[in-house]
């Protein structure tokens, strides 16, 4: 029997990364034009997601794996959409075959904002102990991913930079939401 | 029915819809002269038709959307029933080429064979309606009433083994992405 694992923000160790504003992240990402998140949701951005399904936001798009919503992602664009991902750090590990084959090797704009699960705030990422956070990072730059950090209210901007890059380079860019957003 | 019978009635009556083809059904189709317009291929992701074409058909209201899958790699995303049946895009319409095999790797049995009933599935994950067909005439018989019908529609066709050597489109998927977006910007 495993301990089941429990968010680590609850240290009382100065926070190395802030909490942004579910509404403001919410704007940041309606701003850039977006039409469609596509999402499996993660609980670090529960409360963007709560925001992006507020009237006059981009249209919520719930698939049951990340595979699928990489898929959905380019049926979109293709289709003449604006279409971004929302997902957990989990959830990138499980579509790394499509993140290869439809955002890489087809060269399809795809917009990712990732949530650091499980990530003890207090502490740098290099510094996390659970391989889902510490290991991210890592993996997106073996599969030539570029990555933003937003670690608190002040790195907003980092959306609309990878949001750009993405459509610039027809491929993968990753926004990594440090800590649960409020 | 043989692949390439269900092919051609699949072909002629395609009338304009946008098409997406995987595995061992895209090689026919190109062949059939189907993929130079309307269409791309989902290769090198097996699982990933059903939602690639699912993005199509939200995008694209206005055009109807036939997904070329096949039974191994539907397994794969298998949950993408579900993703598809939530939307209920009506312009959806999921052709399963089901032989029971993994064609492409030698034709081993999928898991299951004989004993799931994918339009059972289909129907259960929430799909508008479902159809079968064992026979190519029972097919084209029946092609119309599905095309006609509201979707997300799933239609499981009964293919027979095929010990020919597996074939590939070899078109890019990245060159289908860029001409597929253009041509669909000028309509």
């Amino acid at each position: 029997m495993t301990t089941p694992q429990t968010p680590a923000a609850a240290s009382t160790a100065a926070p190395v990364a802030l909490s942004i504003s579910g509404e403001a992240l919410a704007n940041a990402i309606k701003a850039l034009g977006v039409t469609h998140v596509i999402t499996v949701p993660d609980t670090y951005i529960k409360s963007t997601i709560a925001a992006l399904e507020t009237p006059g936001m981009p249209k919520m798009v719930y698939a049951c794996t990340e595979d699928e919503a990489m898929g959905i992602n380019a049926g979109l664009y293709i289709a003449g959409a604006k279409p971004m991902m929302l997902v957990q750090n989990n959830g990138l590990y499980a579509c790394l075959n499509t993140l290869k084959t439809i955002a890489l090797d087809a060269t399809v704009p795809t917009f990712i904002l990732i949530g650091q699960y499980l990530r003890d705030v207090t502490k740098t990422v290099e510094d996390n102990k659970p391989r889902a956070v510490r290991l991210l990072e890592p993996t997106l730059q073996v599969w030539d991913v570029p990555v933003f950090r937003l670690e608190g209210p002040a790195d907003l901007g980092n959306v609309r930079l990878a949001w750009e890059l993405a459509q610039k380079n027809n491929g993968p860019t990753a926004a990594i939401v440090g800590a649960p957003t409020n | 029915m043989l692949k390439e019978e269900a092919i051609e009635i699949l072909a002629q009556g395609r009338s304009g819809a946008l098409s997406v083809a995987t595995m061992q059904g895209a090689a026919p189709w190109h062949e059939a002269g189907q993929g130079k317009s309307m269409h791309i291929d989902a290769s090198g992701c097996m699982g990933s038709a059903a939602s690639l074409a699912l993005g199509l058909a939200l995008g694209r209201p206005q055009d109807k959307v036939i997904v070329i899958d096949g039974d191994g790699s539907l397994l794969m995303q298998l949950g993408s029933l579900v993703t598809v049946a939530s939307t209920q895009a009506e312009n959806y319409y999921h052709f399963v080429f089901a032989n029971g095999l993994y064609e492409s790797s030698g034709n081993q049995p999928i898991p299951g064979q004989g004993i799931f009933d994918f339009c059972a599935l289909a129907k259960g994950a929430g799909y508008r309606c479902t159809f079968n067909f064992e026979t190519a005439a029972e097919f084209k018989a029946g092609l119309p009433e599905v095309l006609a019908s509201k979707g997300p529609v799933f239609i499981n066709l009964k293919i027979a083994r095929d010990d020919r050597k597996p074939r590939w489109a070899g078109i890019s998927m990245s060159s289908q992405v860029k001409a597929l977006r253009a041509e669909l910007e000028t309509r």
